[in-house]
């Protein structure tokens, strides 16, 4: 019995990396790469749920995603939006950070309730957004009316609905990025400041030839962190506009979405964020690279 | 456990034999003692309505009935996991304007003309032809029925009764005219505030519902003779250009982002002079403390097209029988819903609120007395009697069709081509279509 027993510790104790992250890697196995697996697998099937079995059908979901109108609409919304909100996040978080980078009176406060939007739910953000735009009962509006502005259509205009949506955007995610370069910048080393003051140079020439290839790995990794969850922005728009008016606002997550669990299009759909998940890694991917040459100077 | 059952339900039927002979017309209500079944309900007011009464149904069969009840979008959910995986459910509530192509194609609906016509199954006093023949229609598959009604429900134009009086204006019997009377109030000053002629919904595939009255009147349809889609037809481009052109001149600014709560809350502001939605939305528009026009609104029927024909659609619940439950649980569950549409308790859910598919409910004394608003009970039982059960379209993929016709819908509301639209959208249709 002892001998037995021995002879299972002694096994068990040879075998200390395969036993001791058993249990993790079964969890992991269970709750991540199965159901990549089984959502690689989807892609490669036409099913929808309730009816049926998936059908093997290759590469047609790929051939079909290459013909959708859709598709393509939700590539141009994700770029317009994306586009255009990482540049402005990135642009004032970055001036946001220099300007709290001093020490001024109540510093602190100001900080604080300066980061309250990136704090705060999205949902419920974007709930109270949405009331706020609206074109006839919304408080935006009504701020325009009341000094005599014109009043905008806001979400409901298929041509002003991205760039609200990127407003909104911006007001809750600037603050981000603002607390990442603010970290950046209070780690910088003071020499290369005292040195070019002492040259002459003028502020701007500072933050030109100092802080900011200084501050550029710093600025990536705040680019790549957004960029993570704003290529697939999903909350913000769903809850505001759920893609529309019609399909104005509809990225390509936001379309996968719909032919998953609004048309129960299992296997299109997981085609679809194959695509959308390409297109995150590809991007990663290149600002990664930007990074790396950017540590290298 | 099931021997046993299955005997008792032998000797009740014997019973059953003995009795029927002596007794009248009335069947035998102990037939499936001792039955077990089991219904997923959404938590609708019909359900609050008769959950408590089944007791009464328990101790009239000596059935025993589970009643699970879930919020409606969870319900959907909870529903078609269970009935895809096989799970022991014997009856449900359907949607049959939105699931019924669905549910019959995966074979969950049991049809149910055999029971109703087997006179030892269905009592005399059930009376089938009390049902409006809309509903019946409605609930059907093929010719089969496969739900019998528990909520019935139409759309209607609701208009503000002291304008039209105030400013002298007939409540529009033709298109025309409620374009006419829409361009008429449209940018009034009343009180201080500035009116829309109407509002009616303009979100993409929310829209369809409402949208699909004009579709009919005007004489479209969804598919034509060959089963394609008529979208590209002129009646069809005729009812999305009205439709959007309504909304775009004679509506609320945003008319593309209007869902049944953007809509109804202008109407309810009192910032609308019509609005075109759901009729049960009268205890919206009718509650004083929501509604700011409470007491002044009145009811009418779907205007004709340039044709003459009015034509609003229909939609209801039903309960249904699942097609995978044993037979001796099916009879059952017959049992329970024959018990649960029969005259008084139809009466009672419609006196509660839930308004009924039976013609005897809307008649009766009860209803009557208590009756506030009897131009909305008269133009909704003449929407009854004149409507089309089918409101979305014939397919298996319904929200994916809504929302190509939804887009088409938001291309007249922001006034772009619709002929071309509604083209693109008839190819994307026939491809997209699955039957």
């Amino acid at each position: 019995m002892t001998a037995a027993l021995s002879a299972i510790t002694r096994f068990v104790d040879r075998r200390q990396r395969i036993f001791f992250p058993a249990p993790a890697v079964a969890v992991l196995f269970l709750i991540i790469v199965l159901p990549i697996a089984f959502n690689l697998y989807l892609t490669f099937t036409k099913w929808t749920v309730g009816l049926g079995q998936p059908q093997f059908i290759g590469f047609d979901n790929f051939v079909e995603a290459f013909g959708d109108e859709r598709v393509w609409n939700g590539v141009r919304v994700m770029i317009y939006f994306s586009g255009a909100s990482l540049a402005l996040e990135l642009g004032l978080g970055l001036l946001i950070a220099i300007y709290f980078n001093r020490a001024f009176r109540g510093s602190e406060a100001v900080q604080a309730i300066y980061i309250i939007p990136f704090a705060a739910t999205p949902v419920a953000v974007a709930l109270i957004w949405r009331i706020m735009l609206n074109p006839d009962i919304g408080v935006i509006n009504y701020m325009l009316r009341s000094v005599g502005l014109p009043p905008g259509l806001w979400v409901s205009n298929e041509h002003m609905v991205i760039p609200t949506l990127v407003m909104v955007d911006v007001w809750k995610w600037t603050p981000m990025i603002t607390l990442i370069v603010l970290a950046g910048l209070k780690s910088l080393p003071p020499d290369p400041y005292e040195a070019a003051r002492i040259d002459g140079a003028n502020p701007l020439q500072i933050f030109w030839y100092i802080t900011l290839p200084l501050i550029r790995p710093v600025l990536i990794a705040a680019l790549m962190l957004r960029s993570l969850d704003n290529l697939k922005e999903f909350d913000l728009i769903y809850t505001i506009t759920q893609g529309g008016p019609g399909i104005a606002s509809e990225t390509l997550y936001l379309y996968s979405y719909n032919v998953s669990f609004g048309y129960f299009k299992a296997g299109y759909g997981s085609a679809l964020m194959v695509v959308v998940f390409l297109v995150v890694l590809v991007f990663n991917v290149l600002m990664n690279r930007l990074r790396r040459d950017a540590s290298a100077v | 456990m099931r021997k046993a059952l299955k005997f008792a339900a032998l000797a009740g039927l014997l019973c059953t034999s003995l009795i029927s002979t002596s007794a009248s017309a009335g069947i035998d209500w102990k037939q499936s003692q001792g039955t077990e079944i089991r219904f997923l309900m959404n938590r609708h007011p019909f359900t609050t309505y008769i959950e408590p009464k089944v007791a009464e149904f328990e101790k009239l069969t000596g059935i025993k009935v589970v009643i699970e009840a879930f919020p409606e979008d969870q319900y959907r959910n909870k529903l078609t996991i269970e009935l895809n995986s096989g799970g022991r459910v014997d009856g449900f509530m359907i949607m049959p304007g939105q699931d019924d192509l669905y549910y019959s194609k995966a074979g969950w609906l049991q049809p149910l003309d055999a029971y109703i016509a087997d006179p030892k199954l269905t009592d005399a006093s059930w009376d089938p032809k009390d049902f409006f023949a809309s509903f019946a229609k409605a609930s059907s598959v093929n010719g089969k029925q496969i739900g019998v009604v528990i909520n019935a429900e139409t759309s209607l134009l609701a208009y503000r009764k002291d304008l039209f009086t105030r400013f002298k204006q007939k409540v529009p019997t033709t298109m025309k005219e409620l374009e006419a009377v829409a361009k008429f109030f449209h940018g009034k000053e009343v009180d201080g505030k500035k009116l829309v002629g109407i509002t009616l919904r303009g979100k993409k595939a929310a829209a369809t519902s409402q949208w699909v009255d004009f579709l009919y009147s005007f004489g479209g349809s969804w598919t034509n003779a060959k089963g394609k889609s008529n979208f590209a037809s002129a009646q069809d481009i005729a009812a999305f250009k009205f439709y959007g052109d309504l909304l775009r001149k004679y509506g609320p600014q945003g008319g593309t982002m209007l869902h049944w709560a953007e809509s109804t809350s202008a109407f309810m502001e009192g910032k609308a002079a019509m609005i075109y939605d759901a009729n049960v939305f009268k205890a919206l528009y009718e509650n004083p403390k929501e509604s700011k026009v409470a007491g002044e609104v009145g009811y009418a029927v779907i205007p004709a097209g340039p044709t003459g024909l009015r034509l609003p659609h229909v939609s209801n619940w039903s309960l249904s029988i699942s097609k995978m439950s044993a037979p001796e649980r099916q009879k059952a569950a017959w049992l329970f819903i024959q018990w649960a549409t029969n005259k008084e308790n139809c009466l009672g859910a419609l006196l509660a609120g839930v308004p009924s598919g039976r013609k005897s409910s809307w008649d009766s004394k009860e209803y009557k007395a208590n009756d506030k608003q009897p131009d909305w009970t008269a133009a909704t039982m003449k929407s009854f009697d004149i409507g089309q059960g089918q409101w979305n379209p014939p397919v298996i993929n319904v929200p994916e069709i809504r929302d190509i016709t939804g887009q088409v819908i938001v291309d007249a509301i922001e006034g772009k081509d619709v002929a071309a639209s509604a083209k693109k959208a008839a190819a994307l249709m026939d491809k997209k279509m699955e039957r």
